[in-house]
């Protein structure tokens, strides 16, 4: 099977077309030939209609197929083709002409097989013609095509594939009904040719040119026409062709559609400067519109602006000033003016015009139009930009004449100042999005160093266990826990809290560690061990940050804890014995407070004995200041209470309750704006 | 939100804290500290009637002018606290280094003794 798309339809149209016209130049010559000697050629007339039938299909699928392959060209380059049809169509019919004319009365010169022969060459040029410029008449009557005009179309369509059968029913004769068809295919045909919605996308020029190949388009078609009629009326021509219905109506279609256009065209040519400027002013408007690439500048936005402002108003002159608070420059800030008119210009200015220049931003100018004083120059517009609620520049446009600036033109302006306006703020937008990002990351590291700096698993032996949680407000924050095992019997827990929150106390909550960590090795007693702590944090804090610490020293073989506390929340004690909690209370100042050695007459220890299922909770005031809605503190009463509840859960399982139970309590519109950190010990 | 009132009283000075003192808003009360101490006073109050929270943001601050009031014999007190605020002072052991009464007048007399 033959795939159709790998046919070469054209070329085969062409070869059949050409095939088809030397049959009907034969089948007419021998009729011909017949009628002169009175001899019955066999041939009757229907053979040559339906031949040239064929022959107008053929060369209309010939056509098409051009056109096909050519649709995507221009107005100008396919009325072009047109043309240059017309001009091949109308050359061989003058050459013909000329030719008779030299032959004269000769025997040449009337020989009607000869004459025959060109009468059939210039019937397939003007055919040919025909039905090329109809084509390309459907091709501009569909340009922006709704569903009316493709009916319309298709309407004209059928009437002509009736009017190429006609001639079987009227038997090629000049009656009422061949005016009939053509009149009604006329009258379409004129519908038809209103519509030209192409011709105000040609500019100035192209609409010159066009009325040029309009005309010339008009005149080869008159000219055949002129000479289809002379044929016809030809007394020794026997066989003709020309009076055909089809070739008539298409006569008729391409000379009324060429008519309106070239009436249409000259008639827009006044306008189409408007016409121009608006879609000058669309194509502007996009370049603006368009955000700026991270390579490109805002000072680029800036010169299409000025430039665009200056089109769309036909300023004599202008220029652009940056605020000078911007911290980039316009090169060429000046347009058809000298810097020495620009200054003199700019003087004529009345000062309250200039408020931008001071700075004051209070309130934000609009564009303005002002008389200038100037013996050149009469009106200027002012155009502030506005950035993010501060003026980044203003651009001046000057002209000649007086009220220069009509309201049209400052609203396009001001437009394009807005979209421009929009296009540098995008940008700025867009830059410190990118900073953000960039930040982003930074905490995100922050905040990973700095929970590695918790300990994942936490000392302990057997005989108690234990569970950690931690929680910061922000990215990063300044809650601190560890254990450390002393030696076989003997485990340290401590639980630190910097003041305030955030990177400032992340950081100090490091150099917490690092000290706690130091000095834990050295054995020393929770109430020395705080003492220390104190001197060493003393000459790494701030002067407004302080630090508060509890201490526990567990010695699980005598079942004591001895426990320090630096301004510390005390930390709750349940005793399985008495089924109750208590908070810890010891007297002692929180670290970096005082920064000297009478520290040491601010600390003290304690050491308490414990009984298996007793519980610790160590804490941070993150979850005591926790705040409902009412704002209302989580306070120490409810975390008693719900220890006090729930004695017999595992240390993580009471950690949970504890949580959730805060968690509750602060609800969606409160809020927690605090490190928050639990430790929970239960002794077995 | 933290609302900060001056008020000169013969030769003392009395700043009242009006609101909470949280982490955000403690730049402002050690603005106004710092102000009150340039401006050379003798003798220092804080209004803490009408506080009804203090971050340890806050309390840092008035814990690093204590130094500064010692070295220039400033007098200070704090007056007025609530339960809540006053536990956080002495949480911290703060009442043991700055003078905390219940009213103005004994504040005074407190102020006066140290």
């Amino acid at each position: 099977m033959i795939k159709t798309s790998t046919l070469p339809l054209g070329r085969i149209s062409l070869l059949l077309a050409i095939i088809v016209w030397l049959a009907l130049v034969l089948v007419d010559l021998v009729r011909i030939f017949g009628m002169i000697n009175n001899l019955d050629s066999g041939i009757s007339e229907e053979v040559t209609w339906i031949l040239e039938i064929l022959f107008f299909i053929f060369v209309y699928l010939v056509y098409r197929r051009i056109f096909w392959k050519t649709r995507q060209s221009d107005f100008l380059t396919l009325i072009w083709r047109g043309v240059s049809n017309g001009l091949f169509a109308a050359a061989a019919g003058l050459l013909t002409e000329l030719i008779y004319l030299a032959f004269g009365e000769s025997k040449i010169g009337t020989d009607p097989f000869l004459k025959n022969v060109f009468y059939h060459i210039n019937f397939a040029w003007t055919s040919a013609f025909l039905i090329s410029t109809a084509l390309l008449w459907k091709h501009l009557i569909l340009y922006q095509k709704n569903k009316q005009v493709v009916n319309q179309w298709q309407v004209f369509e059928l009437s002509m594939l009736g009017a190429l059968f006609f001639v079987f029913f009227n038997n090629n004769n000049f009656d009422y009904s061949f005016l009939f068809g053509l009149v009604i295919l006329l009258i379409i045909s004129i519908l038809l040719a209103g519509n030209l919605k192409w011709i105000p996308y040609l500019n100035f020029k192209e609409k010159w040119k066009l009325l040029l190949f309009l005309f010339l388009i008009l005149l080869c078609a008159g000219f055949l026409f002129y000479r289809v009629l002379n044929f016809g009326n030809e007394e020794r021509i026997q066989i003709n062709l020309t009076d055909n219905l089809f070739l008539m109506a298409l006569f008729g279609f391409v000379f009324a559609y060429g008519l309106f256009s070239f009436l249409v065209t000259l008639f827009n040519l006044p306008t189409s400067s408007v016409f121009e400027q608006k879609l000058t002013e669309a194509i502007n408007f996009q370049k603006l519109s368009q955000s700026i690439q991270p390579e490109e500048s805002e000072e680029q936005v800036l010169d299409i602006l000025l430039d665009s402002c200056i089109s769309a108003s036909f300023s004599d002159g202008a220029w652009i000033e940056l605020n000078p608070k911007e911290q980039f420059i316009v090169k060429n800030p000046l347009r058809f003016l000298e810097e020495s008119t620009r200054a003199e210009l700019n003087s004529l200015i009345p000062q309250v015009h200039q408020t931008w220049v001071h700075g004051s931003t209070a309130e934000l100018p609009h564009p303005q139009t002002i008389r200038l004083n100037h013996p050149n120059y009469k009106s200027a517009l002012l155009l502030p930009l506005v950035v993010n609620k501060s003026i980044l520049a203003r651009i001046v446009l000057i002209k000649e004449v007086k009220e220069g600036f009509n309201k049209e033109m400052m609203s396009i302006i001001g437009t394009f100042a807005r979209q421009a306006c929009i296009s540098v703020e995008n940008h700025r937008l867009l830059n410190q999005a990118i900073e953000n990002e960039r930040y982003q990351e930074e905490l995100k590291i922050a905040q990973r160093v700095q929970k590695a700096l918790l300990p994942l698993h936490l000392d302990h032996p057997d005989s108690f266990d234990i569970c950690a949680y931690s929680n910061t407000a922000d990215e990063v924050g300044g809650d601190y826990y560890d254990t450390y095992q002393v030696d076989e019997n003997h485990f340290v827990l401590i639980m630190g809290d910097v003041s305030g929150k955030g990177t400032s106390a992340a950081f100090h909550m490091a150099q917490m560690k690092g000290v706690f960590q130091s000095l834990i090795q050295l054995g020393l007693r929770p109430a020395e061990f705080m003492e220390k702590a104190n001197s060493a944090l003393s000459k790494c804090l701030e002067r407004n940050h302080f630090i508060t610490a509890s201490i526990f020293e567990i010695d699980v073989v005598h079942q004591t804890f001895c426990h320090a506390r630096a301004g510390h929340i005390p930390t709750l004690w349940y005793k399985a014995s008495e089924r109750t909690a208590e908070f810890i209370s010891m007297e002692g100042l929180g670290l970096g407070i005082v920064r000297n050695l009478t520290y040491k007459n601010h600390v003290h220890e304690k050491t308490f004995d414990y009984q298996p299922g007793d519980i610790l909770v160590l804490l941070t005031d993150g979850i005591l200041e926790g705040r409902n809605d009412t704002g209302e503190q989580f306070g120490y009463k409810r975390i008693k209470k719900i220890v006090e509840e729930h004695p017999q859960k595992s240390p993580i399982d009471l950690q949970q309750v504890l949580i959730d139970s805060l968690h509750l309590f602060v609800g969606g519109d409160g809020m927690i704006d605090d490190d928050y950190s639990l430790l929970v010990v239960k002794f077995k | 939100m933290l609302q900060l009132e001056k008020i000169k009283e013969e030769n003392k000075d009395i700043l009242r804290l009006i609101g909470e003192v949280d982490a955000s808003n403690s730049v402002l009360l050690d603005q106004s500290m710092q102000e009150i101490l340039e401006q050379g006073t003798t003798f220092l109050l804080i209004d803490g009637s009408q506080l009804s929270y203090i971050s340890s943001a806050g309390l840092g601050v008035f814990m690093s002018y204590l130094d500064d009031f010692s070295e220039r014999g400033i007098r200070f007190a704090i007056f007025g606290l609530n339960e809540q605020v006053s536990e956080v002072f002495k949480i911290l052991g703060l009442d043991r280094l700055i003078q905390i009464a219940p009213d103005k007048s004994t504040a005074i007399k407190l102020a006066h003794e140290s």
